[in-house]
C-alpha cells in the first residue's frame, strides 16, 4: 500500500524549497555573524548548498520514486537501512522543533508578551497537522500562493525602506577575518540550504522526476538571491547595528515611515516569518511521519500525526533554555551537527549504492 | 494545567483510537499508543512545572566542548 498518493509537480517543488528555505531565515537573518559582509557569507554559502543539493538529488535520481527511508533499505538492508533512517528522521523532528522554538520566542519577544508560549506552539501545530494530514499535494499547493506573496512582500518592504538605505554602509566589503567569513557561510550553507536535504522525503512524489533536480537547484538559487538581496538591504539600513539586532529584517521594516501615516510596517515581515514557518515545519513535520510510518511498515502515516505534533511542541518548548543559547546552537554547534546528516547520510548511500551498483534492473535481480 | 492536558490528550485518543480498532490496523495502535504515551507523560511533567533538561543546549555544549569551539 502507497502511503502517500499525491504527486506535486516541478514548479510547485521548487516554490515549496523556496518556501521551505525562507522558513525561520526571513527572521532569524543568516550570515549576520560577518555583520554588513553577510550577503559575501551567504552567496558562499549558496554554493556550499548547492553542492550539498547536488549529492542529494543524484540519490534521488538513481532511486527515482523512493523516499531516503525505502532507499536506506535498500542500500544497507533492513537492520541498518532503518537505523540510519531513524537518525535521519531524529534530525527532522529536531529541526522541527528548533523552528517551532524560534517562531514562538519571536512571537513572544515582539507580538504577544503576554501569551503563553504554548499555545502559539499549539495552535501552528494544529495547522501544520491538518496540512501533513491531507498530504504532500496541499502543501505543495499552498506554496503557489502564500510564496508569490511572500517574495512580493519583501519587494515591497524594500521599495519603502529604499529612502533610508546607504549603500556606503556595505563598505569596507570584506571587513571580517576570512577565517570568520568561512565559518559564517558554511553555517549558512547549512542554514537554510543545507537543510532542503528534508526533501529526500519528499522528491518522490515528483511527477517528473527527471525535473526534480533542476527544480531543486532553481528553488536554493532563487531563495539565495533573495536572502542576499535582504542582507543586502538591512546592512544598507542598520550598518554595522546588522550585526546586534537579534531579528535585523524585523527591525529594518520598523525604519518605514511614509508620512506618519505608513507606519508598523514590520508586521508584513511578522506575516511572512508565520506563513514561510509553516512551510518549514509542515515538510519536516511530514518528513517525520512519513518516514516512521515506513520504518515502523504502517499502512498509514495518519496516525502517527498528532502525538509526534505534541512530541515537537514539547521538544520546541524545552530545547533551549533562553535566545541566547538557542542563536549560540545556530551559530557554533549547529554547522558541525548536522554534518552527519546533510552531507555524510546522502553522500556515503551514494556510494555504497553505486559499489553495489544498485538499484539493480528487473533483469538483473533474476 | 494537567486537567487541560489530560483532557487534550483524551480527545485525541477519542478521535484516533476508535477508527484504528474498527479497521483492525494493530500496528498502527501500538504505534499511536506508544507516542500518545510518551507525548502524555512528558506533557504531564510539564505542566506539574518541572523542567525538563534543554536537549538542544546539552547537544550543543557537547560538540563545542569536543572540538573546543
Amino acid at each position: 500500500m502507497l502511503l502517500e498518493n499525491g504527486k506535486i509537480s516541478s514548479l510547485q517543488l521548487s516554490l515549496l524549497i523556496i518556501g521551505f528555505i525562507f522558513g525561520a531565515s526571513v527572521i532569524i537573518a543568516p550570515g549576520q555573524q560577518a555583520g554588513h559582509d553577510a550577503w559575501i557569507a551567504i552567496a558562499l554559502g549558496l554554493m556550499e548548498g548547492l553542492i550539498i543539493a547536488g549529492i542529494f538529488t543524484v540519490l534521488t535520481q538513481h532511486f527515482k520514486g523512493k523516499t531516503l527511508v525505502e532507499i536506506n533499505s535498500l542500500v544497507y538492508g533492513k537492520i541498518l537501512g532503518n537505523f540510519i533512517s531513524i537518525l535521519f528522521i531524529w534530525y527532522l523532528f529536531h529541526l522541527g522543533a528548533l523552528v517551532l522554538n524560534n517562531y514562538s520566542r519571536f512571537l513572544k519577544l515582539e507580538l504577544y508578551p503576554a501569551t503563553p508560549k504554548a499555545l502559539t506552539l499549539i495552535l501552528i501545530m494544529l495547522v501544520c497537522a491538518l496540512t501533513v494530514r491531507r498530504g504532500i499535494e496541499v502543501l505543495a499547493r499552498c506554496s503557489l500562493i502564500l510564496v508569490t506573496i511572500t517574495i512580493l512582500m519583501a519587494i515591497f518592504d524594500t521599495l519603502l525602506v529604499a529612502p533610508h538605505m546607504d549603500l556606503q554602509n556595505l563598505l569596507p566589503i570584506l571587513d571580517v577575518p576570512i577565517g570568520k567569513l568561512l565559518w559564517t557561510s558554511h553555517a549558512t550553507a547549512i542554514f537554510p540550504f543545507g537543510d532542503a536535504v528534508a526533501f529526500l522525503m519528499v522528491l518522490a512524489f515528483v511527477n517528473k522526476p527527471e525535473k526534480s533536480r533542476s527544480a531543486v537547484f532553481k528553488g536554493i538559487l532563487i531563495a539565495g538571491l533573495v536572502l542576499i538581496g535582504v542582507a543586502v538591504r538591512n546592512a544598507a539600513v542598520l550598518g554595522q547595528m546588522v550585526a546586534i539586532y537579534t531579528y535585523p529584517t524585523y527591525i529594518t521594516a520598523q525604519v518605514i515611515d511614509i508620512g506618519d501615516v505608513l507606519t508598523r510596517v514590520e508586521v508584513l515581515v511578522a506575516i511572512n516569518l508565520i506563513t514561510m514557518g509553516f512551510f518549514k515545519i509542515s515538510v519536516v513535520y511530514y518528513g517525520t511521519v512519513l518516514g516512521l510510518a515506513q520504518v515502523f511498515n504502517l499502512r498509514s502515516y495518519r496516525p502517527i500525526i498528532l502525538p509526534i505534533g505534541i512530541l515537537m511542541v514539547i521538544l520546541a518548548l524545552t530545547n533551549v533554555s533562553n535566545t541566547t543559547e538557542m542563536f549560540d546552537f545556530a551559530n557554533q554547534g549547529y554547522p558541525i551537527y548536522t554534518i552527519p546528516f546533510q552531507i555524510a547520510i546522502p553522500l556515503i548511500t551514494l556510494l555504497v549504492a553505486k559499489l553495489r551498483k544498485l538499484p539493480q534492473t528487473r533483469g538483473e535481480q533474476a | 494545567m494537567s486537567a487541560l492536558v489530560l483532557i487534550g490528550f483524551g480527545i485525541i485518543a477519542l478521535i484516533q483510537i476508535p477508527g484504528l480498532v474498527r479497521k483492525q490496523w494493530w500496528r498502527e495502535l501500538i504505534c499511536f499508543t506508544l507516542f500518545w504515551s510518551l507525548g502524555l507523560v512528558l506533557a504531564v511533567i510539564l505542566s506539574m512545572g518541572i523542567k525538563l533538561p534543554p536537549l538542544t543546549t546539552i547537544i550543543n555544549e557537547t560538540i563545542t566542548g569536543m572540538l573546543g569551539i
